[in-house]
C-alpha cells in the first residue's frame, strides 16, 4: 500500500530495449528528423548561409540563456528571472556606452548587473528561504516595474549610429578567425559551464543538492552558500546574452529578455531526457536549444504565422518531455 | 524441504519467477507458498531478492519467467489495481507518504469521508476517524493534523499499516516493519499481527530478526541468492540452523569483541539542555569507546543526537569535541570536526538514491579527492572500489544509482560515506536497520576496528541484544534525562529494557510522544 508511485521501479542503466533507447535518446532522434524534414519541405533550409544564420540568430542567445537556467535546474531550482537578468545587464551595457564609458567598462558593469539580479534572488532563496519558483518569479516582477519606471514607461534606448566606439558592435558583429564572435562566447561558455558541472566539486556539491538536498546537508555540505552561488551564477551568465543581444541591435529595449526564459526552461528539460538519470547537464541543454533553434527557423522558413510556430515550438518540448516521462515511469525493462 | 500442503489451501503461490535488472538476476527460479490464515515469513540476506518478490507480488515489477497465483486463480500480468482490488496490501521496506500531507489525509488519500454525499472533505471527520484508529490499533495518540515530515520513522510505518488495515486486506504484506519500531512499538505490532491473523488474514512477514520469525511465524521460507533453498517451521528449527541456511555458512560469533585501547577524550557534554527534549545531558566518551544510547520514542535520545550533529541548537550547556569547546552550528561545522552521522532515515537523510554508489560515498569527503577545485575521477574510483570490497555491497559496479540497491546495502553505502571521510567520532542510529546477519557481523567487526584505531563510537539501537553485544557501556535516557549507566558486559537487554522503559510507569501504560 504506498501513496506515490514507486521510485524504486525506475530503473535505467543502459537502453537495452530498442523503445528504451529510442526514448533516451530522443534529442538526437528528433534533432534528426526535424533536420531531414526541413530540408526536404524547404528549398532554403540545407543552405550554408541558412545553417549559419540558425546558429547566430536563433542559437547563440538561447544556448546562452539556457545554460544559465541549466545551473538553478541542476540545483533543484529554476530561475524565472533569467530574462531580468538579460534586461538589465543590456541596460547597464547601453547606458554606460552612451555616457562616454569604455565598452571594457561596460561589459563589466553588464556582468555585474546580472550578477546582483542573481544575487537578489541568491538572498531570498538561501537567505530567506523562499522557494525558487516564487523568489524569482518576484523578481521577475520586480525587474519588469523596475525597467519601466527606468524607461519613462518601456521606452527603448537608442545608440546613435555615430561616434559609438567599433569595439561595442564587434562583440556582436565581429569574428575571430573567420568565427562569429557570439558562437565563440558561447562556445568558450559552454565548455567551462560542463566543465564547471560536471569535473568540479563544486558541480558534484550542486548535484547532490538538487537530487537530495537532506543528504547533501547531512554530509556536511554548505547547501545555502552553493544554492546562492548558482543563482549569481546564473544571473552572470545570462548578462552575456544581454551584452551580445545590444551589440547586435544596438538598443536596449526594457524586458525583452523574458521573451527566452520558456525556451529556456523547455531546452534545460529537454536536455535532462539525454542523461541516464534524467539529471539537468549542459550538453543536454545545448542540444535542446538546438533543437528549438532548427524548429524555429525552419518554421519561418515553410512561411508558417508566428502564432503557429510557437505552437510547433511548444508541440516538440512537449513531445520530448512526455518521451522521457513515459521513460522514467516506465516499468523495468 | 517441505512444501505447503493441500494447493486447495494455498492463499497464494508464487512460483518459479526469475527477474533480472539490466544484467542483475535478482530472483532465479524463487517459490513461495503461503497457506491460508498462516503468518508466513521469508527470510534471506540482503540482496536475496526478498522485496523483488514482495514487488513483483505488489505488480510494481513483471517477472521475466514464473506464475503466480492467488486463491486459485493464475494471474499472467498484476497490476498495482489489480492486487489492490484482490485484497492484497503491503507495507513497503521503502516507506512512501507525501511528507506534505497531515496524517488525516495521508491516511485517508483516495478514500476521504465526505460531507453529507457533497464532493467536499470533511476535514473534522477525517481527523476524528485517524485518530480513532490510530488509538484502536497501537494506543498511540497522533495528532491527526501533524504533517508527515514531522513524524518519526517509527510514526510515519504505524500512519502507513494503519492506512493499509483500513481496506480491510485479506492478505497483508510486511516487509521489515519492525526495522524502524522501537522494542515497545515492536511488541504492539506482534500483538496486532497475531490479532490479524486469528480473523483470517494471511501475513507475509519478512524481516531479519529471527526471533521474531520465530515468534510470530508459523511457517518461513528461506531465500539465498534470488532461490527459495527451504521452507521451515521455525519453531522448531533452531535459529543457528535458519541463519546457516540463509548465508550459507556458519557464523560463528555474533558479536565480536576487539581490545581497543582507551585514549584521550574525544566527545564531553557538559549539562546539555535542549527545553522540552532532555536536560543536563552530560556525557564522556574517550577514544578506542563505544558507547550505547537508548531510550524509548520520545525519550529525547533522537534530539541528542541532533543536536551533537548540529542539526538542532541546544539551549545550554558544553559540547567538547577532541578538546575544542563549542557546540556545532551546522553539520557542516559538525562534520569539519570529523564528527559522523548514519542517521536513522536512511532513505531520507542518509543515501541519496539518486545518485550513484561512487557520488554518495565520496559525499561527505570530496576535498580529499579535489585538486584545484577539479575532482580527480581516478583517486575517487579506486576509493570507492575500495570501499565497496571492504564493505561487501552488493551493487552493479559504482556507478549504480543507489536506488537499485537492496535495502541492507544502501546501509553500508551510508556507513562507507563516512569511512572515506576517515572520522573520529561516529554517530551510528540504528546502524544495522534492515542488515542481515551476515552483513551485521561484518559491520560489527568494522566498529571494533573503528575503535581500535581510536574512533569514538556512540551506537543508538533499539535492538538490546546488540547493543549490549558490541558497546563498552549503555546509557539510558528516560524522559530527557540521562537515568542511568550500564557496563555492558555486567548487564542484559532485559535490565536495559526495564530502565528505558521507566520501572514504575511500565505497569501504567501510559505512553505519550512528541511530535
Ligand atoms: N530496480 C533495480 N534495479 C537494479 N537492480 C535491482 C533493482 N531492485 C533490486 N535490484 C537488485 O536485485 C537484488 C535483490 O534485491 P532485493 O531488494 O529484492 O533484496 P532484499 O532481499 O530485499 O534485500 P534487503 O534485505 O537488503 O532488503 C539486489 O542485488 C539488488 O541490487
Ligand atoms: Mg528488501
Amino acid at each position: 500500500m504506498s501513496t506515490v508511485a514507486n521510485p524504486a521501479i525506475k530503473d535505467r542503466f543502459t537502453p537495452k530495449s530498442f523503445g528504451e533507447g529510442v526514448v533516451r535518446y530522443a534529442v538526437i532522434i528528433a534533432l534528426a528528423g526535424v533536420f531531414a524534414f526541413f530540408s526536404f519541405a524547404t528549398s532554403t533550409f540545407l543552405t550554408s548561409a541558412n545553417l549559419a544564420s540558425i546558429l547566430v540568430n536563433n542559437f547563440t542567445l538561447l544556448a546562452i540563456i539556457a545554460v544559465a537556467m541549466t545551473f538553478a535546474v541542476s540545483a533543484g531550482g529554476i530561475d524565472l528571472s533569467v530574462g531580468t537578468a538579460v534586461d538589465f545587464a543590456s541596460f547597464a551595457f547601453v547606458s554606460l556606452v552612451l555616457s562616454g564609458h569604455s565598452v571594457g567598462l561596460a561589459v563589466i558593469a553588464a556582468l555585474a548587473s546580472g550578477a546582483i539580479v542573481g544575487l537578489v534572488n541568491a538572498l531570498l532563496i538561501a537567505g530567506v528561504g523562499i522557494t525558487p519558483f516564487l523568489a524569482t518569479l518576484g523578481t521577475l516582477f520586480i525587474g519588469r516595474s523596475a525597467q519601466q519606471l527606468l524607461t519613462n514607461g518601456g521606452n527603448p534606448v537608442y545608440l546613435p549610429q555615430t561616434g559609438i566606439p567599433p569595439l561595442f558592435g564587434f562583440i556582436g558583429h565581429g569574428h575571430i578567425l573567420g568565427i562569429p564572435v557570439p558562437l565563440v562566447i558561447v562556445g568558450l561558455l559552454i565548455i567551462a559551464a560542463s566543465t564547471l558541472l560536471f569535473s568540479t566539486r563544486f558541480g558534484r556539491v550542486v548535484l547532490a543538492i538538487g537530487v537530495q538536498q537532506s543528504v547533501a546537508r547531512y554530509s556536511g555540505l554548505r547547501i545555502s552558500g552553493h544554492i546562492g552561488l548558482v543563482y549569481v551564477i546564473s544571473g552572470f551568465v545570462a548578462a552575456l546574452a544581454g551584452i551580445i543581444l545590444t551589440s547586435t541591435v544596438s538598443v536596449y529595449i526594457p524586458n525583452s529578455g523574458n521573451a527566452f526564459m520558456l525556451n529556456a526552461i523547455g531546452a534545460t528539460f529537454i536536455g535532462t531526457t539525454l542523461s541516464r538519470e534524467g539529471r539537468p547537464n549542459v550538453p543536454g541543454t545545448v542540444l535542446g536549444v538546438l533543437l528549438l533553434s532548427i524548429v524555429a527557423n525552419g518554421l519561418l522558413l515553410t512561411g508558417l504565422s508566428f502564432y503557429w510556430q510557437q505552437v510547433g515550438t511548444g508541440l516538440l518540448i512537449f513531445i520530448v518531455l512526455a518521451a522521457s516521462f513515459l521513460n522514467r515511469s516506465s516499468r523495468s525493462d | 524441504m517441505s512444501s505447503a500442503t493441500e494447493t486447495g489451501n494455498l492463499a497464494l503461490a508464487l512460483r518459479q519467477l526469475v527477474k533480472h535488472f539490466n544484467g542483475v538476476q535478482a530472483l532465479s527460479g524463487a517459490t513461495l507458498e503461503v497457506e491460508r490464515g498462516t503468518v508466513h515469513g521469508l527470510i534471506g540476506q540482503n540482496g536475496a531478492g526478498k522485496s523483488t518478490l514482495i514487488k513483483i507480488l505488489a505488480g510494481l515489477y513483471q517477472p521475466d519467467e514464473g506464475t503466480i497465483e492467488i486463491d486459485g486463480v493464475t494471474h499472467e500480468r498484476l497490476t498495482a489495481h489489480d492486487v489492490e482490488k484482490l485484497g492484497i496490501h503491503f507495507i513497503h521496506q521503502d516507506r512512501l507518504l507525501v511528507p506534505s500531507f497531515t496524517v488525516g489525509e495521508a491516511l485517508f488519500l483516495g478514500r476521504e469521508p465526505r460531507l453529507a454525499g457533497l464532493p467536499f472533505l470533511d476535514r473534522r471527520a477525517i481527523r476524528r476517524q485517524a485518530e480513532k484508529i490510530l488509538d484502536k490499533y497501537f494506543g498511540l495518540k497522533l495528532p491527526a493534523n501533524a504533517l508527515i515530515s514531522e513524524l518519526t520513522t517509527a510514526q510515519k510505518q504505524i500512519v502507513q499499516i494503519t492506512r493499509a488495515l483500513l481496506d480491510k486486506p485479506s492478505i497483508l504484506v510486511f516487509d521489515e516493519p519492525t526495522a524502524a519500531l522501537v522494542r515497545r512499538e515492536a511488541d504492539i505490532l506482534f500483538d496486532l499481527i497475531r490479532r490479524l491473523r486469528a480473523d483470517g488474514i494471511t501475513i507475509i512477514y519478512i524481516s531479519h530478526y529471527l526471533n521474531e520469525i520465530e515468534a510470530l511465524c508459523d511457517r518461513a521460507t528461506i531465500l539465498r541468492n534470488g532461490k527459495d533453498v527451504s521452507t521451515v517451521d521455525p519453531r522448531t528449527t533452531s535459529a543457528a540452523k535458519i541463519a546457516s541456511l540463509m548465508v550459507a555458512r556458519d557464523i560463528e560469533e555474533m558479536f565480536p569483541k576487539t581490545a581497543a585501547t582507551i585514549g584521550k577524550p574525544a566527545l564531553t557534554t557538559n549539562a546539555l539542555t535542549k527545553a522540552g527534549k532532555f536536560r543536563n545531558v552530560s556525557l564522556n566518551m574517550r577514544e578506542g569507546e563505544i558507547v550505547g544510547l537508548t531510550g524509548l520514542l520520545g525519550s529525547g535520545a533522537k534530539d541528542l543526537v541532533r543536536v551533537l550533529f548540529g542539526l538542532e541548537a541546544a539551549d545550554s550547556g558544553e559540547i567538547v569535541i577532541e578538546g575544542e569547546n563549542g557546540r556545532p552550528r551546522s553539520p557542516a561545522a559538525a562534520v569539519a570536526r570529523r564528527l559522523a552521522l548514519v542517521p536513522e532515515d536512511r532513505r531520507g537523510d542518509g543515501v541519496a538514491l539518486g545518485l550513484s554508489v561512487a557520488e554518495n560515498t565520496t559525499l561527505a569527503s570530496l576535498k580529499r579527492f579535489t585538486r584545484f577545485g577539479f575532482l580527480q575521477s581516478n583517486r575517487e574510483h579506486s576509493e570507492v572500489d575500495r570501499l565497496i570490497e571492504q564493505l561487501a555491497i552488493k551493487t552493479n559496479g559504482r556507478f549504480a544509482p543507489v536506488r537499485t540497491l537492496s535495502g541492507g546495502n544502501q546501509q553500508k553505502v551510508a556507513l562507507a560515506k563516512w569511512l572515506s571521510r576517515q572520522s573520529s567520532l561516529y554517530i551510528l542510529d540504528e546502524p544495522t536497520v534492515g542488515v542481515d546477519i551476515g552483513s551485521k557481523v561484518e559491520i560489527y567487526n568494522l566498529i571494533g576496528k573503528l575503535a581500535e584505531r581510536g574512533a569514538a563510537i556512540l551506537v543508538l539501537s533499539s535492538d538490546l541484544p546488540e547493543l549490549v553485544g558490541i558497546t563498552d557501556r549503555i546509557l539510558v535516557l528516560y524522559r530527557g534525562v540521562v537515568t542511568r549507566e550500564f557496563i555492558s558486559s555486567e548487564t542484559t537487554p532485559d535490565a536495559i529494557l526495564a530502565e528505558a522503559t521507566g520501572a514504575l510507569d511500565l505497569r501504567s501504560g501510559e505512553h505519550r510522544n512528541v511530535v
